[in-house]
């Protein structure tokens, strides 16, 4: 029976009240461990198609007519437009038609931020269309940009509400403590650099606009344009069939598709918006940069005391506050912890969520500061993080569904142990050591998310659901669940996913939730299926349902009898078997996280100031694993990403005027292939037994979390200095080795003099 | 890119490499893929055309163009109006400068950033033009009020080869952001001959940097940003004259 209930979502650590219908959900937990298909490595279904250049991405889509546009962007930080004239621009050649400020809402006559729209054209081609901007007239009048965060929080400019939190009492805390630690920590502004720019090609076909879009949303992209547009929610269809990275990004419709659609409807055409490279590293999203003024206090036996911290999120024209704070909240035990988080407003491109937003950067500053106590208090660091293990939750004081960062700890133990080891390595300017971190998220997805399945009289199976997959390999994974539910082999199902006229709704493949979201529905879709033909086969064969099971392609009994799948659905001729299904509630009153551990071993050339990774070991606790392969791809590219974020990406500002000066990826670092260490994957794969049928927890953004701070330790296990801002570029490295070797100087001078 | 006309020089620029014991000389077309490879290019060389840009730049890229290779100052490459573009102020003295100069970065604080550059300039080879033979190091020039331009090169003059001296030993070492595809932050190129060591550096000043010995560092003029950089010559050219 539909049950209506009040329940609670969740994304990227943002929680909404919402009702829901959800549906009994009564199906049997899977046993733990490797089943039939689920659990199993598999590699993509669709990995020829993409590695073929058969799989259709929105860069791919193309129409008769189409026409490509090019945006005026704002080349200053903060400016008002004094004059605008689009008639010469319209007169160019192959010019179909334009937008200015009024036309579409997020043109603008006061741009805020370098790269900030202020007009549009459409025309033939891109490059008509780019030559055609030329010609429009515009006349800036250039105002001061305010580019400190500092500043902003002194101004009062903020993005949001500022946001305190306390528990307990801090300054009793850090007066209780024997060893108090402080520190200011600093992350940078990155980039994401999904490999194919953000773009929609927008067409109408009758009163029905379709969007073709890069996007991680489908659904959110739908409902979004529906109301911009003043349309039904039902003529606006969403397609994304293949997708070239979001990274949290995509989560949005964007500007691009708004100019595209608004264009399409004047000139009556197909129109592509298509960022350019450039224009990706201008105006898509960022990680916001933070600072974090952090202290913590512990007593001689490592318990900890107190937490506290300030910190300041340089959020940019507008964004919301990710919650850098969030892991000083929760993950440790600790009784007096006050926050107090701003999010400054500033002439800089406006933030997006990036994977594991605010997590990623409040990370960083708490593992380092915790091994900077571990270093006074002379404790091991994975000790001091299990003297202070947190049982339940103390936000709000609710159990975990699960939570086995313990034994994360323990099978961490082997990769820790090789210290000695590593450290005995360095040789001539090389100091090799090793650092660790913990991670702790959010993960758990949540309802509504739906699936279809139809199964024909082939005994093929195919899963029909409104979803996308973003480049995780959720297609695959989908695919897994429904063949293990009704016992076929992987290469017999397909899954049609990637377009909201056919399908139903899915959830947002952000904040690690595709899998927890969707992959429940697909199960109860199948299960549905399921039991449907095991009906059907007691029937023909005249036997019990409950003596009946679906395995290996066939329909079992317990007494011995086997018949193909094919010999009961082949009954049905044209005839189809369909489930569908739902993904139900989550646990009520339980905190559904992610956690899990990173040990670092990196070498230091302390002449150099040359960082180099050679081994991460990841050992993460997300639940059941549908596909390890796919789920060790996720790690491997989380730590990469993480690698970047640690060592060489930043996106510069001319500080004078707010320039954006790394807009290509000469200037913009991402990791190449070569720096990419020994990457060692453990997943615990312990199903959640309070999370729905599956126990499955999302794993796209948990491996980036502590890989920063990780790093951090093992420098600091390597050289004694104390790398508190990232990236830690060469100039960084050496300016904490320098700090490192003028207090060893000072404490010796004292010794002397003191001896 | 933009630009009125294209020329084609593939078919006047001569490619290949020939040599004799004591020196090789090298068309001004030959790839840096195939000066990397050849066992007649001096170690130097061949490493610092290795450890320059990626495989497929090096697989198309010319030893010619990339000696003239401009600087790849962001302020430069986004057009802001600064000293080098003509204007009256560097940029990047009040700005972003991490990638900046050490040495001669009075005007244009730029970073000259060819390895192979350095490299040459370590072997002392000579250049021939259309027009007449020049030492590598005269090839290039800091920019002056009245001349912006950081070669010698007068308009359609072409490189049409070069000649390389070979050294007792040499090596090129290079500090960069990642470990491939990166411009230098410093290279540093040492070739031992009969009268001792001749060093030449990328990435430190807004042309290849002849340096006459470990102890010219002690006169760098770095850039608050910069100053790091003298840090990581210092040793890369500790380590470079140590290997030869
Ligand atoms: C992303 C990226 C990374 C790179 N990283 C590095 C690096 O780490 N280290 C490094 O050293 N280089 C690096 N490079 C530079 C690369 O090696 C050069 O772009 C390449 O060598 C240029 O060769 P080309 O033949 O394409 O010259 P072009 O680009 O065609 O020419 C460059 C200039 O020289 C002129 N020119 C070319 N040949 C002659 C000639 N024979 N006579 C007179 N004028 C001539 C051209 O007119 C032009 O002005 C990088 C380049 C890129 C794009
Ligand atoms: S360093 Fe040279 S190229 Fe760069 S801003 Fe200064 S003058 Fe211009």
């Amino acid at each position: 029976m539909a049950r209506l209930i009040r329940t609670e979502k969740e994304v990227e650590g943002r929680y909404t009240e919402q009702w829901i219908v959800v549906e009994e959900d009564a199906l049997e937990r899977w046993p733990e461990g490797p089943l039939a298909v689920v659990g199993r490595e598999a590699p993509r279904t669709d990995g020829l198609a993409r590695a073929r250049g058969e799989a259709v991405y929105t860069a791919d889509i193309s129409f008769p007519g189409l026409l490509h546009t090019a945006v005026l962007r704002s080349p200053h930080a903060r400016a008002r437009v004094k004059r605008l004239e689009l008639g010469a621009a319209l007169e160019a050649p192959g010019v179909r038609g334009a937008v200015q400020p009024g036309d579409v809402e997020c043109l603008t006559r006061e741009p805020g931020y370098p790269g900030a729209p202020v007009a549009a054209i459409a025309a033939d081609s891109a490059g008509l269309a780019r030559a055609a901007l030329e010609r429009i007239e515009v006349e800036w009048e250039v105002l001061n940009p305010l580019l400190d965060p500092d500043e902003a929080v002194r101004r009062g400019e903020l993005t949001t509400e500022r946001r305190p939190y306390a528990r307990g009492d801090l300054e009793h805390g850090l007066a209780e403590a024997d060893i108090v630690v402080e520190a200011e920590y600093r992350t940078q502004t990155v980039l994401h650099n999904s490999m194919e720019t953000h773009q929609a090609v927008c067409r109408w076909q009758g009163d029905t606009l379709e969007v073709y879009t890069s996007t991680q949303f489908i659904w959110g992209v739908r409902n979004a344009v529906a109301e911009q547009l003043g349309l039904p929610p039902d003529r606006v269809r969403v397609v994304c069939e293949y997708m070239g990275g979001g990274f949290g990004a995509k989560n949005d419709p964007g500007d691009y598709t708004f100019l595209a659609a608004e264009l399409a409807r004047r000139t009556g055409r197909p129109v592509r918006c298509a960022l350019t490279r450039r224009e990706e590293n201008l105006d898509s999203g960022n990680r916001n940069a933070t600072i974090q003024r952090l202290r913590a206090g512990a007593r001689a036996d490592g318990t900890l005391t107190a937490l506290g911290g300030e910190f300041v999120a340089s959020i940019g024209a507008s964004g919301w506050l990710a919650s850098t704070a969030g892991p000083m909240q929760m993950l440790y035990a600790c009784e007096n912890v006050e926050t107090l988080e701003y999010g400054a407003k500033l002439n800089t491109a406006p933030m997006a969520a990036f994977r594991a937003p605010g997590f990623v950067e409040g990370t960083f500053g708490l593992e380092c500061l915790l091994d900077e106590l571990a270093a006074k208090l002379d404790l091991d660091p994975l000790e001091l993080r299990r003297i202070n293990y947190a049982h339940a939750d103390l936000l709000d004081d609710r159990a975990f569904s699960s939570k086995n960062l313990a034994e994360c700890y323990r099978r961490a133990e082997p990769h820790w142990a090789r210290r000695e080891e590593v450290r005995a390595r360095s040789a001539g300017p090389w100091r090799h050591g090793v650092g660790l971190a913990s991670q702790i998220w959010y993960g758990g997805g949540g309802p509504p998310s739906y699936a279809w399945i139809r199964v024909g009289s082939d005994g093929r199976a195919t899963v029909v659901t409104a979803m996308q997959d973003i480049g995780t390999g959720s297609r695959t994974a989908m695919a897994q669940i429904a063949a293990e539910e009704l016992g076929l082999p992987l290469d017999r199902v397909d899954v049609v996913l990637g377009d909201s006229a056919r399908g139903p709704y899915a959830s947002i493949s952000a904040g690690s939730s595709t899998i927890p979201s969707m992959g429940p529905a697909v199960r109860s879709a199948a299960a549905d299926a399921g039991r449907q033909i095991l009906e059907i086969a007691a029937q023909r064969y005249h036997l019990e349902e409950r003596v009946l099971s679906l395995r290996d392609g066939r329909i079992v009994s317990t007494d011995g009898g086997s018949w193909p799948l094919e010999e009961v659905t082949g009954l049905l001729e044209e005839g189809q078997i369909l489930g569908k299904g739902a993904r139900g509630p989550n646990p009520a009153g339980m905190r559904v996280l992610t956690f899990g551990v990173q040990v670092a071993e990196v070498a230091v050339d302390v002449e150099t100031g040359e960082v180099r990774v050679d081994r991460i070991a990841a050992i993460h606790d997300v639940g059941r694993v549908i596909n390890p392969l796919g789920a060790s791809s996720q790690v491997e590219g989380g730590i990469i990403q993480g690698l970047g974020h640690t060592l060489s990406e930043e996106r510069l500002l001319d500080p004078a005027t707010g320039g954006v000066l790394t807009q290509t990826l000469d200037a913009y670092r991402v990791p190449t292939i070569a720096d990419v260490p020994e990457i060692v994957t453990e997943l615990l794969d312990l199903p959640d037994a309070h999370l729905t049928n599956l126990g499955a927890k999302g794993l796209g953004e948990p491996p980036i979390i502590p890989t920063a701070a990780a790093i951090a330790n093992a420098i600091r296990d390597a050289t004694g200095a104390d790398v508190r801002s990232l990236p830690i570029t060469r100039e960084e490295m050496l300016r904490a080795l320098r700090q490192a070797a003028d207090r060893a100087a000072a404490r010796e001078s004292v010794g002397a003099s003191s001896a | 890119m933009s630009a009125g006309r294209f020329v084609e020089l593939r078919d006047v620029v001569p490619r290949g490499i020939a040599g004799s014991a004591t020196i090789t000389s090298i068309g001004a077309g030959t790839t840096l893929a195939e000066l990397e490879v050849d066992p007649q290019i001096p170690q130097v060389l061949r490493e610092a055309c290795a450890a320059a840009a990626s495989p497929q730049l090096r697989a198309m890229g010319t030893i010619g163009g990339n000696l003239l290779q401009a600087t790849r100052c962001w302020y430069w490459r986004l057009g802001y109006p600064c000293f080098l573009h003509g204007g009256d102020r560097c940029h990047a003295r009040t700005g972003q400068q991490r990638e900046h100069a050490i040495f001669g970065n009075e005007r244009c604080a730029s970073a000259h950033p060819s390895d192979p550059a350095a490299a040459l300039l370590a072997l002392g080879a000579i250049l021939r033009t259309d027009r007449r033979e020049l030492p590598l190091a005269d090839l290039y020039r800091l920019p002056t009020e009245d001349d912006r331009d950081l070669t010698t090169l007068s308009t359609g003059e072409l490189i049409l080869e070069l000649e390389v001296p070979a050294p007792r030993a040499s090596v090129y070492l290079k500090a960069m952001d990642r470990r491939k595809w990166a411009f230098p932050l410093v290279g540093v190129g040492a070739a031992r001959f009969v009268d001792g060591v001749r060093l030449g550096l990328s990435g430190v000043a807004p042309i290849p940097w002849a340096l006459g010995g470990p102890e010219e560092l002690d006169r760098a003029t770095p850039l608050p940003g910069t100053a790091y950089k003298v840090e990581i010559a210092r040793a890369l050219v500790r380590r470079a004259v140590d290997a030869v």
